[in-house]
């Protein structure tokens, strides 16, 4: 079986191998360069920012010389659906296409021994490819996440566990459409497509869900520029903030007309809009995560996409076992 | 060469797809030994009789039992005694000649590399060629050496030639029939051609709009049947029961009649007849449960 399983797979598994090696050897040379900007490790620079300037100065050059790498990482949340679709799509849906289902299943090999060594094997591939590719790519981020933490979609999506997980997901659609579509390119076209929805809803909806954020309330500061007013975030910053505003004197959030009033008032008064606010006991809110919440939000999704990957998994096996494909 | 007694029995099979039912109320009993054919036109559920003899599918009601193990019970060896080949011969169309039979020998428990090498030799097709490029005759020889190769104890081939040109079909069933003749081995295969059936096989099953109409040794069934040729006359009541067809020309009725060759009554001519015209003949009747009842019985 083994032999076999390399035989029919070898070029999905050569190609996707060159890609994740491709990729892979490019940030690791760019990212040794970046870390480069950071004698003392970017975690301890990041803590020293605000005080040492040589700190803040490198920040500066990460993102001016490496920031364009950082932008086109946000596309790699693809990487887990082409690594997992591109190996479940084919596993059943090709066999079925050609008529060679019957070549398999007539040997000797039953066929859900085959069928199994053809999950672990191929489910193994997408592991082992996706952890490869997410390692190198959370080690290049080490100095941006230092900077902007780990809960932004471009650092959480990317990196952990989720982007195994996804992958597991995408296997399991592409494995479930072959079997009950009976062609390769649709199932990767619907893993594709449920990767997508499923992705986005869970990282929209679901996602801030997995606990009770925690609210920080402060008053107004008097100093600060005045444009800034609203834009100092109340949480810390590499806590995930999911909704600041304002609230009046007894705690009541206040609507973004009544935020509006106010800052006509304010303008037709003259006045500072910070001092006015601060005068009035309005105060500012944020809704958020603290930041140490990360491995557990990475294990919630992670466990809820492998879940269903295993249900999915289990719908081929169930239709594999009572012949009816 | 077997212990068992009967290569294949099907106790009250069907196979229901969500468009209906391909196959009904489907009982056989076939001995162990010799040449099946399995004929009918197309749509008439050979291929899902034949899936389901090996095991590719399971029956929606009854039982099928090969080689004395019920089918769906697959363990490797009862997997290894029963060889198929698909309609259209379906192979690895980018693995080389060489590399389908390192398939078959990595899947199998007593492949025969060597017998299968010979096969190919003789039919000089070339080991490292990729399957996709080889012709269509040259693909079912591969996937028939393939087949015998695993030395199976029944062999099922759907449709084998089906695909072929006349000169391939010719190689193809001499090939086939040479293996037979040096192996021991049942052979059950589908057509829908029943011209040069008498030839090759010994048993038949006849098999129309997913019901058996026709089951049983070749001879016996020659010998059951026969024509009567008479006077043209709109009933023949006294034979009601066994008459298969009827047919009325200007003058004649010609009768096939299944009595067992009891004598003929006066003004009427009796006839062999012929394997193919028997085979036709029952292809035409209705498919009420009730016409098909008589004869779906096991021979």
């Amino acid at each position: 079986m083994t032999w076999l399983i390399w035989r029919q797979h070898r070029t999905e598994v050569c190609v996707l191998g060159l890609l994740v090696g491709m990729f892979g050897i490019a940030l690791l040379v760019l990212g040794t360069q970046a870390h480069d900007l950071f004698p003392g490790g970017p975690t301890r620079c990041a803590g020293e920012a605000g005080i040492n300037e040589g700190c803040a100065a490198s920040f500066r050059r990460l993102d001016e010389e490496y920031g364009y790498v950082e932008n086109l990482l946000a596309a790699f949340y693809l990487v887990p659906v082409v690594i997992g679709a591109f190996l479940g799509a084919p596993l059943l849906a090709r066999e079925l296409e050609g008529g060679t289902w019957q070549l398999a299943w007539t040997q000797a090999v039953p066929r859900m021994r085959w069928l199994a060594a053809k999950l672990a094997a191929l489910a193994g591939v997408t592991v082992t490819l996706t952890a490869l590719f997410t390692a190198v790519l959370t080690w290049f981020r080490q100095p941006f996440d230092a900077w902007e933490g780990r809960f932004q979609y471009d650092a959480f999506d990317l990196e952990g566990l989720v982007p195994v997980a996804y992958a597991l997901f995408a296997f399991g659609v592409a494995t479930a459409a072959g079997a009950i579509l009976r062609r390769s390119l649709p199932a990767f076209g619907v893993a594709f497509g449920a990767f997508l929805a499923a992705r986005m809803s869970v990282a929209l909806l679901a996602r801030p869900a997995y606990a009770t954020p925690l609210t920080a309330m402060e008053p107004v500061p008097v100093g600060g520029s005045k444009d800034q007013a609203g834009h100092r975030p109340v949480a810390g910053f590499a806590d995930w903030t999911i909704e600041h505003g304002y609230a009046d004197a007894t705690g009541r959030r206040l609507s973004s007309t009544e935020y509006h009033e106010l800052e006509g008032a304010a303008n037709r008064a003259g006045t500072n809009l910070n001092q006015f606010l601060h005068a009035r006991g309005i105060q500012q809110f944020g809704v958020y995560h603290p930041a140490d919440r990360f491995w557990t939000f990475q294990l919630i999704e992670a466990a809820l996409f492998v879940a269903v990957a295993a249900i999915l998994i289990g719908v081929v096996v169930w239709r594999v076992r009572r012949r009816v494909i | 060469m077997t212990e068992t007694e009967f290569a294949l029995r099907t106790d009250g099979v069907g196979k229901r797809y969500r468009k209906g039912w391909a196959l009904r109320d489907c009982t056989l009993a076939l001995p162990a030994g010799g040449v099946i054919a399995l004929v009918g036109p197309n749509g008439a559920g050979k291929t899902t009789l034949l899936r389901l003899v090996v095991g590719l599918l399971a029956p929606s009601t009854g039982t099928v039992e090969v080689l004395g193990h019920g089918v769906t019970v697959s363990t490797p060896h009862t997997l290894s005694r029963v060889g198929f080949l698909a309609q259209d011969h379906p192979l690895y169309k980018r693995f080389t000649v060489a590399e389908m039979l390192r398939f078959g020998r990595a899947c199998n428990l007593r492949f025969d590399q060597g017998l299968a090498e010979r096969r190919l030799a003789k039919l000089g097709i070339p080991l490292d060629r990729r399957t996709g490029t080889l012709s269509g005759g040259q693909q079912a020889q591969v996937a028939l050496a393939l087949a015998l190769a695993k030395r199976p104890d029944l062999l099922v081939l759907d449709e084998p030639v089906a695909s072929l040109d006349p000169l391939a079909r010719h190689e193809f069933l001499q090939v086939l029939m040479g293996a037979v003749a040096e192996g021991g081995v049942t052979v059950l295969f589908s057509s829908h051609l029943v011209h040069e059936l008498e030839r090759v096989c010994d048993h038949l099953i006849v098999l129309n709009h997913g019901r058996v109409t026709l089951t049983g040794d070749i001879d016996t069934l020659l010998a059951e049947h026969r024509l009567l040729v008479g006077p043209r006359t709109a009933t023949d009541l006294d034979r009601a029961g066994t008459v298969v067809e009827a047919v009325h020309s200007d003058r004649h009725t010609t009768l096939l009649v299944r009595d067992g060759g009891i004598p003929a009554a006066p003004g009427w001519q009796p006839q062999p007849v012929a394997l193919e015209d028997l085979v036709l003949a029952y292809l035409r009747r209705p498919s009420e449960p009730s016409a098909a009842a008589p004869s779906a019985v096991a021979a």
